[in-house]
């Protein structure tokens, strides 16, 4: 049995908790729409127009899903502070199901995207275009999915590696094969022709690549070059979150309890 | 007998090759104080992080009124509730959102949440403490809030894993007090510690267990009743006395049990006061000079010193 009111809450600790760390996530954004401005404004006139036409078009909606993966990613964070000091016994008292509990957790890691997400998202709608309802919808389902798979594949690795002085360094690990194999910050076609063919299967197909292709199918179609479907994105996309997020719960339901 | 409202059976949990639970059996009737006594790392916590299906059992079970902490976990979960020994908070929280956050948890809405945590905060003194940090807190104001939780949620089985262990004298007593309400309002209870007053303050009936397995079970006075020899003699003494005198003051004063260490002698006999001059008279023929005599009645401290060997004092040190 589920019920919606005890993962609210469940999800609302996650949240108040998330909250606390305001400043600090200010910061993050601001550092990445300086990262944005700059870089984008710089490399703008440096990359090849024939590559890539407007290279801060071009990264805007790669921050985008930068921003929800990132967000989504501190849950797992949160999951390793809890076993350190045993919380997590106190979690396992309650009289919630651990199905309720894990999906607590998922879901807080999605809202923890969207909160972090939503500057991004504006700013592609003012320097952009104004989706339409249907686009907005794909965009919104888009980043529920990179969010929960993300936020499961943290909580997947938390709860899987014993240690968590390696838990740390895996994490980032993670992080940052996720963060650079990915279309964020170069096109797929350059990548397929200066790396391996595994490479460039990786990059297409990190779900991060999917997400920032799908926003940009959406914002701004007119710096893609690659061919691609959209409908066949976001089915590669639900299949990962499907598989990411029974990982997650699967072993976060298993291996917290002793 | 009433009802059986916690059934520990064949219990044994092990982690790695050390056993803390090694084949617990023991029954818990609805609406009784129960004591689970034991020294340090006797498995007291183990047992009733089972109970709360925190951790799972090596092999055996306990049932809550029936139901299963290995297959029934929801449902078991929704009839107990603990105040674990470590309060549970994570540095950044404080004090009133940790305790709102428990009351919607267990079913509370907002604004019943809202009342129910300023009473139970004000009675514990923890109202003035309600928006600082868990890190700024002093041990026992952590303490009284994770207490506090189980005031707000008066689950059926509410388990405390030693509730007073860091508190002031005042203090103490008011938490007895409500956890004795607590049970008058319905709740069964238990209550581990290693504190003897505590138990003799509270419990209906006491389990003591010694390195997993349990030593001795029944109400404090069945318990005091079942040592040997109710009167206990303990004399000082300033030389080693040989073995061959403690085998003759044994005979002499019939003790049923007699132990010597550290200059101590504690012996169980009948009718002490008699025997205490028969046992001075043999020391002192033997040149043993006795520093102090003293004559008592068992207290459950002997009890668990006559059952596990080992002093709770002791224990708590180490
Ligand atoms: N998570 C764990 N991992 C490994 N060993 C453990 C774990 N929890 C408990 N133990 C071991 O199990 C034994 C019983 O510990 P437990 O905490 O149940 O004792 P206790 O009776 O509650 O003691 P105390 O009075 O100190 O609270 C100890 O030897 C302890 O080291
Ligand atoms: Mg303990």
């Amino acid at each position: 049995m589920i019920y919606p009111r005890i993962i609210t809450i469940i999800a609302y600790r996650d949240l108040q908790r998330f909250w606390k760390y305001k400043w600090w996530l200010a910061g993050l954004v601001a550092m990445n729409l300086a990262d944005l401005f700059i870089f984008a404004l710089i490399f703008r006139g440096i990359v090849r127009r024939d590559i890539v036409p407007d290279y801060f078009y071009f990264l805007a909606p790669g921050i985008a899903s930068i921003s929800a993966f990132a967000a989504a990613f501190t849950i797992g964070r949160e999951v390793m502070m809890e076993l350190r000091r045993a919380f997590h016994h106190y979690l396992l008292s309650l009289p919630f199901s651990r199905l309720e509990l894990v999906a607590g957790r998922v879901v807080s890691g999605i809202v923890r995207g969207f909160i972090y997400q939503i500057p991004f998202i504006i700013l592609l709608i003012v320097i952009a275009k104004t989706p339409s309802f249907l686009d907005l919808l794909i965009v919104v389902s888009t980043t529920i999915m990179v969010t929960a798979s993300m936020s499961s594949l943290s909580i997947a690795i938390s709860t899987l590696v014993k240690s968590l002085e390696f838990q740390a360094t895996i994490r980032s690990l993670v992080y940052f094969i996720i963060f650079f194999m990915s279309n964020v910050f170069y096109p797929e076609s350059i990548v397929r022709l200066r790396f391996p063919e595994i490479i460039y299967i990786m990059v297409v197909n990190n779900p991060i690549s999917i997400a920032t292709t799908i926003y940009r199918d959406i914002f701004t179609p007119h710096v893609i070059h690659e061919t691609y479907s959209i409908e066949v994105l976001i089915a590669k996309l639900a299949i990962w979150t499907a598989i990411l997020v029974a990982t997650g719960s699967i072993l976060y339901m298993r291996n917290l309890q002793r | 007998m009433s009802n059986v409202a916690v059934k520990i059976i064949n219990l044994v949990k092990k982690f790695g090759n050390v056993t803390a639970v090694n084949n617990l059996n023991l029954d818990i009737y609805e609406g009784e104080i129960f004591g689970l006594l034991g020294p340090n790392g006797s498995g007291k916590t183990t047992t009733l992080l089972i109970i709360t299906t925190v951790y799972k059992p090596t092999s055996g079970d306990v049932e809550i009124y029936g139901y299963s902490v290995t297959r029934h976990g929801d449902i078991v979960r929704r009839l107990v509730g603990i105040a674990f020994q470590e309060p549970k908070a994570l540095w950044v929280d404080n004090p009133y959102e940790l305790l709102l956050w428990h009351a919607m948890v267990v079913g509370y809405s907002v604004i019943g949440a809202r009342r129910v945590i300023r009473d139970i905060m004000e009675e514990l003194d923890l109202w003035e403490h309600r928006g600082k940090f868990i890190s700024e807190l002093s041990g026992g104001t952590r303490k009284k809030v994770e207490i506090a939780k189980l005031f707000i949620q008066k689950p059926k089985i509410a388990i405390f894993d030693e509730p007073t262990a860091q508190l002031d004298v005042t203090t103490k007593h008011r938490v007895w007090d409500k956890i004795k309400a607590l049970r008058d309002e319905g709740s069964t209870i238990i209550v581990a510690t290693n504190d003897m007053l505590e138990a003799e303050r509270l419990a209906d009936r006491i389990a003591i267990i010694h390195k997993g397995t349990l030593k001795a079970l029944g109400t404090p006075s069945e318990l005091k009743d079942r040592i040997p020899g109710g009167d206990i003699i303990e004399l000082r003494v300033d030389n080693r006395i040989p073995d061959g005198i403690v085998k003759s003051l044994i005979e002499a004063i019939e003790a049923r049990k007699l132990d010597y260490s550290d200059g101590v002698i504690r012996a169980y006999v009948n009718r002490g006061e008699e025997k205490i001059a028969i046992a001075i008279d043999i020391l002192s023929r033997n040149n043993i000079k006795v520093r102090s005599v003293s004559l008592k009645e068992p207290t459950l401290d002997d009890v668990f010193f006559y059952f596990t060997g080992a002093r709770l004092e002791e224990g708590r040190i180490q």
